[in-house]
């Protein structure tokens, strides 16, 4: 267990330096900072507006621009120190590829999902000084479904990461990936879909499927319990699940397929060549 | 304490290692030579169990591959090329006390020191920063820190400067009778005085396994005079490279060093045997 959180510890320390992770504060940090100087809180669309109309911008931008980020970030992970002898140079010491494995995971989460809760408990912060209403229960599950989100494409990364020889092409895979699960949202491939006649599951399986269009759906449901603002295959979705069953599969299932990859990229890192 | 027996690496088609036997005893310090792509690096991470690989391979009786940690805990490694890590040397230095349990934080400052390195005054610079040398410097304290029972090591002194050698030979010798030694060299005279066997390996197969006598003056300082025929400049720049003074005014020159690198210094002089009157060593 020491040698679990002293590679935690380390990765932490190592990857506070890399210029990725002030990027990715940046984004995060500065996205709230932006939508609050372009008045965000003050517009009105579709019903929403105060906090909840600048946590629903901020939760859409999440959607758009977080997976990327963290598939970024985290498939040059073990390939990465592959790559540079780092990799070589750890797993001479005696670090189980247990700790070493599961501790840049734990190390990783931390950097992902601190910046991004930390924008938004900023977000709700500022909204107290500025004596916005509060909008608690959204908040906390926005909170949730970030962490969750954060969770499975981290697994993914890291399963990438493990699956792949070079870093280049494990960022070209994350983008591919990134590009296919955008194009699967309801708004674009799964509408075409629909306009296509194709059979009503097979549009709910793939909706279901895609993690960034249960999120996203997720996400909107809150203020909008009857997805009227958002694409056909949302409702095909909200009548076969109901409003309690889909938040919970929200929280459940990007938890479980985050757990699904990690532990395949494990298998694979633990089986194959270390270095 | 390693039992090798017809060990194959391969990566896709290629044969790196090629049913390799070999039997490291107690005591045993061998010079692993041979030219670059032999499979040097390759047995070197196979028996840190970081390869998959055919054949039998026993590290203490172990499987490196099953028994990882174990064996690990008895084993330094100094790689040739200082990993590029982003923390700072303090941090790693704990970092590196706190996963090694025969480690610890003073144990490697006293072994940092005796390289000429002074841990104290670089705690808050990121090792990256560090110089080629002084990295190098670090890495074998914290391999010696571990008092290992097994010493591999590549290429290790290639990036220090002559009086950190020194210092880092006499540290080895120190070390041998307890710890037996792997060290992979392209330069089998530059660890003559250090080892007992030279094993070399080529396109994969052990070619040759001869034990070799060990040198008396392993540990010794030994003087040297050189004497020059003419004031030729790249000569004298090389005696200073290895601290020698002028005595007598112009061509005579005097140092001295210990006798693991006597045949290091030997290679470097001959390039100017032209240029030499007369060498003594004592």
């Amino acid at each position: 267990m020491n040698t679990f959180f002293q590679v935690a510890l380390a990765d932490f320390r190592e990857s506070v330096r890399a210029k990725w992770f002030l990027i990715y504060c940046l984004v995060f940090g500065g996205a709230v900072v932006l939508l609050f100087v372009l008045g965000v809180t003050e517009s009105r669309v579709m019903g929403f507006t105060g906090l909840s109309r600048l946590l629903i911008t901020y939760i859409q931008l999440c959607v758009a621009i977080l997976p990327i980020l963290i598939l970024i970030s985290t498939v040059r992970s073990v390939v990465g120190d592959r790559e540079s002898n780092i990799l070589e140079y750890f797993l001479s010491m005696p670090i189980s590829l247990t700790a070493y494995f599961w501790g840049k995971i734990l190390s990783r989460f931390f950097l992902i999902f601190v910046p991004i809760s930390a924008a938004l408990l900023g977000a709700i912060g500022w909204g107290m000084v500025k004596s916005l209403a509060i909008p608690w229960q959204i908040a906390g599950y926005y909170a949730i479904l970030l962490g969750t989100l954060s969770w499975c494409f981290l697994g993914l990364g890291m399963f990438i990461s493990t699956l792949v020889k070079k870093q280049e092409w494990g960022l070209g895979l994350s983008i591919l990936i990134w590009l296919v699960l955008l194009l699967f949202i309801d708004v674009i491939l799964i509408g075409l879909m629909l306009q296509q006649q194709i059979e009503e599951s097979v549009i709910v399986a793939v909706s279901l499927l895609n993690p960034i269009m249960v999120f996203r759906t997720g996400a909107v449901l809150l203020f909008d319990p009857e997805l009227t603002s958002m694409g056909p295959a949302s409702y095909v979705i909200l009548d076969h699940m109901g409003y309690a069953g889909f938040l919970t599969f929200t929280i459940l299932y990007p938890l479980f397929l985050g757990w699904l990859f990690s532990w395949i990229g494990f298998y694979r890192f633990k089986k194959g060549d270390l270095v | 304490m390693i039992e090798i027996k017809d060990l194959t690496k391969k990566f896709g088609k290629t044969t790196v290692l090629d049913g390799i036997s070999l039997s490291v005893k107690k005591g045993d310090r061998i010079a692993l030579i041979g030219q670059n792509g032999a499979g040097k690096t390759t047995l070197i991470r196979t028996i840190l169990g970081q390869y998959l690989f055919d054949g039998e391979l026993t590290v203490f009786d172990k499987n490196p591959r099953r028994h990882r940690v174990e064996i690990l805990e008895r084993i330094g490694y100094v790689p040739q090329l200082p990993p590029p890590i982003q923390m700072n040397v303090g941090e790693l230095v704990k970092f590196s006390a706190a996963i090694s349990r025969k480690s610890s934080t003073d144990a490697i400052h006293q072994q940092a020191a005796e390289l000429g390195l002074d841990i104290g005054k670089n705690v808050k610079k990121p090792f990256q920063k560090l110089s080629g040398g002084m990295k190098q410097k670090l890495l074998i304290a914290l391999a010696l820190a571990g008092q290992p029972d097994i010493l591999i090591m590549d290429e290790p002194a290639a990036n220090l400067d002559p009086e950190a050698r020194q210092a880092f030979f006499l540290q080895l010798i120190r070390s041998m009778e307890q710890t037996t030694m792997l060290l992979s060299s392209h330069r089998v005279d530059e660890i003559s005085n250090l080892i007992n066997r030279i094993v070399e390996i080529d396109y994969g197969r052990v070619v040759q396994d001869d034990p070799i006598s060990q040198s008396r003056f392993g540990d010794k300082s030994l003087v040297c005079r050189v004497i020059l025929t003419e004031d030729h400049e790249p000569a004298i720049r090389m005696l200073k490279d290895w601290n020698f003074e002028g005595t007598n005014g112009g061509l005579e020159f005097e140092g001295h060093f210990i006798g693991t690198e006597r045949l290091r210094f030997l290679t470097s002089i001959s390039r100017f045997a032209n240029h030499i009157q007369k060498l003594n060593i004592s």
